[in-house]
């Protein structure tokens, strides 16, 4: 079990969900506390399933969950304290982003629904387009708009699917400050993101899925730290590859050194940091010209391959 | 005024203009209006032909019962709630601490709000066309209270029981119009055991109930229309117990459905 806080507000135990043959969530125990948690995975690997189940969207196959004590599915009491933004991208087009949320606050039976969405429209800036109709926001205000709906009425838990698809990297950067301000509130977020380096600006703690299965969970930087350790493939392009190739086999860190069908270096290092400081240091002495050096491996699914395999 | 029902009834207002922001309206009124473009072509044509024989056998027993009205029900009903699972909204309603019989009874209640004006007014129109100055006389105005009184239980009951396979069948609309057309038009036309477990055969027996059995085979000869029919007591109970089982059976779906 992955236990990433000793007062829970969100507990897995034993969660599993199949379709048939197909096993999309297995055998799934966590504990997630205050703060806020990236749930992190490639397409497809359960994340959508996982929040969707915890939400009580879906019912598990096997297991229990638990938010705040109770059992969301099938107890309507559960969602006063509780938010979703979905990653659906169709919300009802007739209607304004103001009275989308207004819509919102009158079913979660908020008394004064009007200011209530005043100030969650102000939290996500979107003040200046609340009464257009939602049909001609774009991918990134409908986002916004999403979490204002979500957050009027001042929820504990947040539950948030992909909120940074498709917002610009101004909505971006104010979205993910609403994230860490709200969760050093003490309110517990969990959000899911298939980017590493996006988790990496507001999560404390991150649960690793893939293939519906836990495969790593724990401390941000701990996890970030196994990922960094691992063995890195780069990519160097230069103005004399052989003689850069033959200087860097002398280094330490280098396991192996080879040439591709282009003329590149390819050199694998368990120590990415010291590779990348070094290299330029090593060309320079050597008297080559550095082209361009990149990640040949860097892809969250090789990243995600090597926590499995661990 | 419209706005101040947000706050008490939130799934009525937000179905109605789901429905009135959609084409569901507009093409439910179209179909509605169809009875008026016969009663045209009647006007037009008739000379001394017998206006209530018209308006009871072609406009409301051939066209209006047999076919118009669970297919104007069915468009908005299915909508109702099948559009939200369609459209992956719906969780912004089951996601919320309201109970699911409230939002299916918002529902229901919006679906019957917005088919009976469409509807009330195809019918009416309609006799108003056919019978023209004598639309008022004491002889006439008999047959459009129980159109437009059996309209509407068959209206509430169609709603209940679209509204429910919506939430069982992705292409409820499909499933509907094959159910509409084959079931309660042709099947019980040739089988008249089905007509008892039809909406169709108790919506019929309210308005042969209301007119009166008498005046009802004075204008449609015996063979033609509704035979046995139920007494307008045993019609309303059925269509009633009809229609709470299946909202109540909806409920229950909405309570256990899987919102992938």
């Amino acid at each position: 079990m992955a236990v990433l806080s000793d007062k829970p507000t969100i507990e897995l135990s034993h969660v599993s969900k199949w379709y048939g043959d197909l096993v999309a969530v297995s055998d799934l125990s966590m504990n997630i506390g205050p703060g806020v948690t990236a749930l992190l995975g490639p397409n497809g690997s359960g994340k959508s399933t996982t929040l969707k189940m915890i939400s009580g969207l879906i019912g598990t196959s096997t297991g229990s969950i638990a938010v705040k004590g109770m059992a969301p599915r099938g107890d309507a009491k559960t969602y006063r304290s509780f938010g979703l933004v979905s990653d659906v991208e169709h919300i009802y087009p007739y209607l304004t982003g103001r009275e989308f949320v207004r819509f919102n606050a009158v079913l979660q039976r908020i008394g004064d629904p009007d200011t209530a969405t005043a100030r969650a429209i102000d939290t996500v800036e979107m003040a200046y387009a609340a009464d257009r109709r939602l049909g001609g926001y774009s991918k990134g205000m409908r986002q916004r708009i999403k979490l204002a709906a979500a957050m009027v009425h001042d929820p504990d838990v947040l539950l948030m699917d992909e909120p940074l698809n498709g917002t610009d990297p101004a909505q971006r950067a104010q979205m993910i400050q609403l994230i860490r301000t709200l969760g050093e509130q003490g309110k517990t977020l969990l959000v899911s993101s298939h980017v590493l380096v996006e988790v990496e600006r507001f999560a404390e703690n991150i649960i690793v899925i893939i293939n519906g299965k836990l495969a790593a969970a724990g401390n941000f930087h701990t996890i970030r730290d196994r990922i960094d350790s691992r063995p890195h493939v780069i990519r160097i392009r230069a103005s004399e590859p052989r003689k850069l190739g033959a200087a860097l086999l002398q280094m330490p860190v280098i396991s192996s050194v080879g040439i591709d069908e282009h003329g590149r270096i390819l050199a694998s290092t368990s120590d990415a940091r010291t590779f990348y400081t070094t290299v330029p240091v090593i060309a320079r002495d050597e008297g080559v010209r550095l082209l361009e050096i990149e990640a040949a491996d860097e892809s969250l699914e090789s990243v995600f391959s090597y926590l499995v395999q661990r | 005024m419209m706005a101040a029902l947000w706050n008490p009834i939130p799934v009525f207002m937000l179905t109605v203009r789901q429905f009135v922001g959609g084409k569901a309206v507009r093409v439910v009124t179209l179909i509605a209006l169809l009875p008026v473009l016969f009663a045209i072509i009647f006007a037009l044509s008739s000379g001394d032909t017998d206006g209530q024989n018209f308006i009871t056998v072609v406009i409301f027993d051939a066209m209006f019962i047999a076919t118009l009205l669970p297919i104007c029900v069915l468009i908005l009903a299915t909508g109702a709630i099948g559009n939200e699972i369609e459209d992956q909204t719906l969780p912004y309603l089951t996601l919320k601490p309201i109970s699911r019989l409230r939002i299916v009874a918002e529902k229901l209640f919006a679906t019957v709000v917005t088919a009976v004006p469409p509807i009330g007014a195809g019918l009416s129109l309609a006799y108003l066309i056919v019978f023209r100055s004598a639309a008022l006389d004491e002889e006439n105005l008999p047959f459009l209270w129980p159109m437009l009184a059996s309209a509407f239980a068959g209206i509430v009951a169609y709603s209940a029981v679209f509204m429910l396979v919506s939430l069982f069948i992705n292409r409820a609309l499909l499933a509907g119009i094959t159910y509409a057309l084959l079931w309660e038009s042709l099947l019980g036309r040739y089988l008249p055991g089905l007509r008892v477990v039809s909406i169709r055969h108790y919506t019929e027996s309210i308005y042969v109930g209301i007119l009166g059995e008498t005046r009802y085979r004075s204008v449609v000869a015996v063979g033609d229309g509704l035979e046995n029919p139920d007494t307008v007591l045993v019609s309303v109970i059925v269509l009633s117990v009809v229609s709470l089982v299946a909202a109540l059976l909806a409920v229950w779906r909405l309570r256990n459905l899987n919102l992938e």
